[in-house]
Order: structure tokens, then C-alpha cells, then sequence
């Protein structure tokens, strides 16, 4: 098991890196890296666990999400580059239209 | 080839389960290829049509689906997965109905538009059968994905772009933190199962030391469902993506997505973590009271209409969360029913009213409402008599859905909760009555003409007359709901 806890020391500073990040940096690129690293720390967690036990359930998970996070970054790529075309920045803190 | 054969049985078998989710899926891809490309431009609104019909026609073969469970359990059909199911659908109509008012004065009927609602509605069906983590995490993302680009839809307009840029971001976050607590979950199983039947059974069998884990877990999928549903302190896209969002879009998301989303807590909460109920009691109880109270105090002080909406909507996923919290017990997920399906009416009847009075991009301020009983005095009274009904003002429908909520969260021993419940719910009715006296009692504003429109009143009639018609029946309601769920 002391193998399985490295894992999970892993995946938690992976995570505890994408959270940071997120909450850190104000350009959206680098938000949009920083929720991947989020998902390849749950990734980790889900193929080193699967494949302790033997099974193939939690890596067939990992592989459906590292298809979904593709869908998820085109579009958001899509949304940045259409605001960058609109004001010219993609720093989060200058978008600030909606107050209250 | 015996492989293959068993995989074809159990899709013959299973394949009656989801008919409506792939009739809305096959549907949407052909209106957007090969129909949009082929058949001639017609009329403006001539997807909006097909796509009414196809979601009609999904909420026929929703009622003709058979109970069960299929997909390696990872779906299942009961009288709860229908219920909600009709709701995600009936949400759908009244937000194809309720855009084509804004639509038309932007000259943007895109077949495009409709299909990323079908596509979204698809997702919602999946979420509220969803059994299993891995189908609840996929199915929610699929909903989301959809209605980020939809929040964004006019992207000529910065408000818009802003909003959906707001919600995307904070939504991958949240529902990135989401797939970590399941994937501590599967690891604190030992890597075997994520299905929520089992998750019950093995999580209470576990060993005290992967207590922080299985802890940790389940707090991260509360804070991602918490996100989802905009719940407090989770809340902070909510008011910026709803005024930013196209109007239809903004009660699109108040209705439709929310619903689902309760759906998927109270069963995950409820079935898949219910043996660990003390676990999550106190964190769950402490995120309803402060949704309460920060969403209504909030509302009070908010100029436009949407906003006001945004915030009473977070206050009201505070009185949902008291379902949810009492979502282990029989009754528990047939109060959220009721509370949303009356919400539902409700809401789609405000936004109604606010499309109604809204030119291009403005006319959504409060001070907008002004003597409106003078210029539009059928209007005025639909609109008293749903604000009055989501402040919950007895005898009206509102106010039985809030009761019967409130009685099981007395039952299940929530006392402090209810009582902060009802506290707030008498700041909310301030700021509904406040809108109800502008209309009332101020002198209009300079003669202005408001664009009309057939099929805006007819959401707006159809809404006031059901929640008139569900205040006759309140005291009936909830048995009701248990017949049919």
C-alpha cells in the first residue's frame, strides 16, 4: 500500500498545483492549463488505482476524460479567442462589464 | 465473436432505456447536418419549430420507457428519472418558445443555436438516470459544455462573451475538483467501483484509515455539485453569467440545468453516499443556510431584474438544499420535484415578462416595471400574481411547494434551519413586493412602445394560469407528485 500513498502524494500536489494556479494567474490560457492539470491529477489517481486492483474500469474512465478535457479546451479556446477579438486582452481581471 | 455478441444482446436490451435521449441526439445532428445545409431557408423560426417537436416527441417516449436498469448500471429509469426528465424537457420548449422574441430583433435564427439546446437537453436526461459517478460526471459536462456557448451566444456583445467566458472558466474549475473527490472515492474502494449502489455499500465497510479520504471525497463532489447548482460560497458566476447571458439563455440555466443538477445530488447524496450520512449533514446544512441567506439579502439590493432573478434563484437552491439534505428518506427527492416543477412555472412566466419588456439588451431594469399596471394592466397582474407566488405568499402555488419542503426539514429534525428559512423568506418577499409596488404605484415612465408578441404572451399566460390552477390543488400536490414519481 505504501506505493498506492505515494500515488495519492502525487496526485495531490498535481492538484493542489492546478488550484493554485486557478486561483493565482489572471490570464486565461494559462486558467485553462492550470483546470487540465487538475483533471490529469484525478487521471493518475483513476489508472494507478485501476490498475492496483486489476481492473480496467478506471482506465477506461481516465481515456473518456482525457476526450472530454479535448472538448473542454476547444471550447474555451474558442470563448478567449473571441474575447480577445472583442477587447484585446484575455487577462480575467480586465473583464469586468458585469459588477455587482 | 462471443465478445461481440454479448455486447449486441446487452444493446438490444438496454437500448429501449435512453430512446428519448437518442432521438433528441440523432435529431439535433441531422438538423445541423445534413439539414441546415440542404434544405432552403425558410421562414425565420423554422427550427425552432422542429426542435419543439422533437422535444415534445421525447417527452412522449419518456412516458412510454420501461423502468429498469441497463449499461453495466450505469443507468437507470424509475418514476424520479421520468419526473425530472419532463421538467428538463418542458424547459427546453418554453426556452426555444421564450428566445424568439430575441432572436428575431437580432436577426440571428441560427440552426445552431437550437441544436446546442437539444444537445444540452440530451445531457440532462442522461444526469438525472445517471447511477454511476462516471456517467454522473460525463452527462453533467456534456449539459455544461453546451450552455457555455450558449451563455455566450450574442458574441457581437461584450456583456456576453464576458459572462460566458466567467461561467466556462469557473465551470471547468469546479468540475475539475468534481473528478478529483470521485477519483479519491474510486481510490478509497481500492480501485473497484465508482457505481453508487456499491459506493454505499463498500464506503461504510471501509477501514478508519482511509476515513480522510473517503472524506475528502465526498466534500470535493459536494463542492462541484455546489458550483453547478450555485449554491453559496460557490455562487459568484451565477449573477454575472445569468445578466450577461441572452435572456431566454439566463431562464434557460434557471431552470433546466438546476433541475438536473439537484436530481444527480440528491440521488448521489442520497443512494450513493446515504450510509455516510453524518458525514456530509453538517457541510451541506452550513452551504443551504448561507445560500438563504446571502442570495435573498443580496437580491435586495440589486437594480435589474435579472440580477434580482439571479440572486432569489441562489436563495432558492438554499430551500432545494434542505430537500437534498433530507434526500435518504422517502419524500425527500418528491419535495424537490415539486419545488422546481412549480419554480419552473414560475420562472418561465417572470422571464416571460422581462423578455416582454425588453427592447434590444435593455429594459430589464426594475425602474423599468413603473406604473405598469397603468400601460399594461393584464401584464401587470400575471407578473404580482408569480412574484407573489416565488415569495411563497399563501394561498398562492409557491407557498405550498416552500411548506412542504419545510415540514420534511422540520421531520428530518432541521429546526434551526427551517427557522432560518423561513426568516429569509420574508426578506425575499420585500424585494418581490417592492417590484409589485413599482408596478402598482409609480407613475409610468415616457411613453415608450414595447414590441408584442404572440408567443411570449402565451408562455406568460400558460405560466400565471398554472400557478393559479396549482393553488386550487396545493393541498393535493404532494401526494400527487408521490403517484406519479
Amino acid at each position: 500500500m505504501a506505493s498506492m500513498n505515494t500515488v495519492l502524494f502525487i496526485s495531490f500536489l498535481l492538484f493542489s498545483a492546478g488550484v493554485a494556479g486557478v486561483l493565482v494567474r489572471r490570464n486565461a490560457l494559462v486558467i485553462l492549463m492550470c483546470v487540465e492539470l487538475m483533471l490529469n491529477a484525478a487521471n493518475l489517481n483513476l489508472v494507478a488505482f485501476a490498475r492496483h486492483a486489476g481492473t480496467v474500469a478506471g482506465q477506461a474512465f481516465a481515456l473518456l476524460v482525457m476526450g472530454l478535457a479535448a472538448a473542454e479546451v476547444a471550447i474555451g479556446l474558442a470563448l478567449v479567442v473571441a474575447l480577445y477579438r472583442r477587447k484585446d486582452t484575455i487577462q480575467v481581471d480586465q473583464i469586468n462589464l458585469l459588477r455587482g | 465473436m462471443s465478445f461481440a455478441a454479448g455486447l449486441w444482446g446487452t444493446l438490444v436490451r438496454d437500448l429501449p432505456l435512453i430512446y428519448p435521449q437518442l432521438l433528441i441526439l440523432v435529431a439535433a445532428t441531422v438538423m445541423l447536418w445534413p439539414g441546415d445545409v440542404f434544405v432552403p431557408k425558410g421562414g425565420k423560426g423554422q427550427w425552432a419549430a422542429v426542435t419543439v417537436v422533437v422535444l415534445a416527441a421525447a417527452a412522449f417516449l419518456v412516458s412510454r420507457t420501461p423502468s429498469g436498469m441497463g449499461f453495466s448500471r450505469m443507468y437507470q429509469v424509475d418514476g424520479i428519472t421520468r419526473g425530472f426528465q419532463y421538467l428538463c424537457l418542458a424547459a427546453g420548449i418554453i426556452t426555444v418558445l421564450l428566445s424568439q422574441l430575441q432572436l428575431n430583433l437580432h436577426k440571428d435564427q441560427s440552426v445552431e443555436y437550437y441544436a446546442l439546446i437539444l444537445y444540452s437537453v440530451t445531457g440532462m436526461l442522461f444526469l438525472v438516470g445517471a447511477s454511476d459517478l462516471v456517467s454522473v460526471y460525463f452527462s453533467l459536462e456534456l449539459m455544461a459544455l453546451c450552455i457555455y456557448i450558449l451563455v455566450a451566444y450574442f458574441r457581437e456583445q461584450e456583456r456576453s462573451i464576458e459572462a460566458g467566458v466567467k461561467y466556462f472558466l469557473l465551470g471547468a474549475f469546479s468540475s475539475g475538483i468534481l473528478l478529483f473527490g470521485i477519483s479519491l472515492l474510486f481510490a478509497a474502494t481500492g480501485g473497484v467501483t465508482t457505481n453508487l449502489a456499491d459506493l454505499n455499500e463498500k464506503l461504510a465497510l471501509l477501514p478508519a484509515s482511509s476515513n480522510l479520504l473517503v472524506f475528502l471525497g465526498i466534500l470535493m463532489v459536494l463542492v462541484g455539485f455546489c458550483f453547478k447548482v450555485a449554491a453559496v460560497p460557490f455562487h459568484m458566476w451565477s449573477p454575472d453569467a445569468y445578466d450577461g447571458a441572452p435572456t431566454a439563455i439566463t431562464a434557460f440555466m434557471s431552470m433546466a440545468p438546476k433541475a438536473a443538477s439537484l436530481a444527480a445530488f440528491a440521488r448521489v447524496f442520497g443512494s450513493g453516499f446515504g450510509g455516510l450520512h453524518a458525514e456530509w449533514t453538517a457541510p451541506l446544512a452550513f452551504v443551504a443556510a448561507a445560500s438563504m441567506i446571502l442570495g435573498n439579502v443580496a437580491a435586495l439590493r440589486q437594480q435589474t431584474m435579472k440580477r434580482l432573478l439571479a440572486y432569489s434563484s441562489i436563495a432558492h437552491v438554499g430551500y432545494m438544499l434542505l430537500g437534498v439534505l433530507s434526500s435518504n428518506v422517502p419524500g425527500g427527492v418528491q419535495a424537490i420535484w415539486l419545488y422546481m416543477l412549480t419554480y419552473l412555472l414560475m420562472q418561465s412566466g417572470a422571464f416571460g415578462i422581462i423578455i416582454y419588456l425588453q427592447g434590444k439588451g435593455e429594459g430589464e431594469r426594475i425602474e423599468d416595471f413603473r406604473g405598469l399596471a397603468r400601460t399594461r394592466p393584464v401584464l401587470a397582474f400575471a407578473m404580482m400574481v408569480i412574484l407573489l407566488s416565488l415569495a411563497g405568499i399563501p394561498p398562492l402555488v409557491g407557498f405550498f411547494s416552500k411548506f412542504y419542503l419545510f415540514k420534511l426539514a422540520i421531520e428530518q429534525g432541521h429546526v434551526t434551519l427551517t427557522v432560518i428559512a423561513l426568516l429569509t423568506s420574508a426578506v425575499a418577499a420585500y424585494y418581490y413586493l417592492a417590484v409589485v409596488a413599482a408596478m402598482y404605484f409609480k407613475e409610468p415612465a415616457e411613453g415608450e412602445v414595447k414590441p408584442v408578441s404572440g408567443i411570449t404572451s402565451l408562455v406568460v399566460g400558460m405560466s400565471c394560469a398554472l400557478v393559479l390552477a396549482g393553488t386550487l390543488f396545493g393541498a393535493y400536490l404532494l401526494d400527487w407528485a408521490g403517484t406519479i414519481l
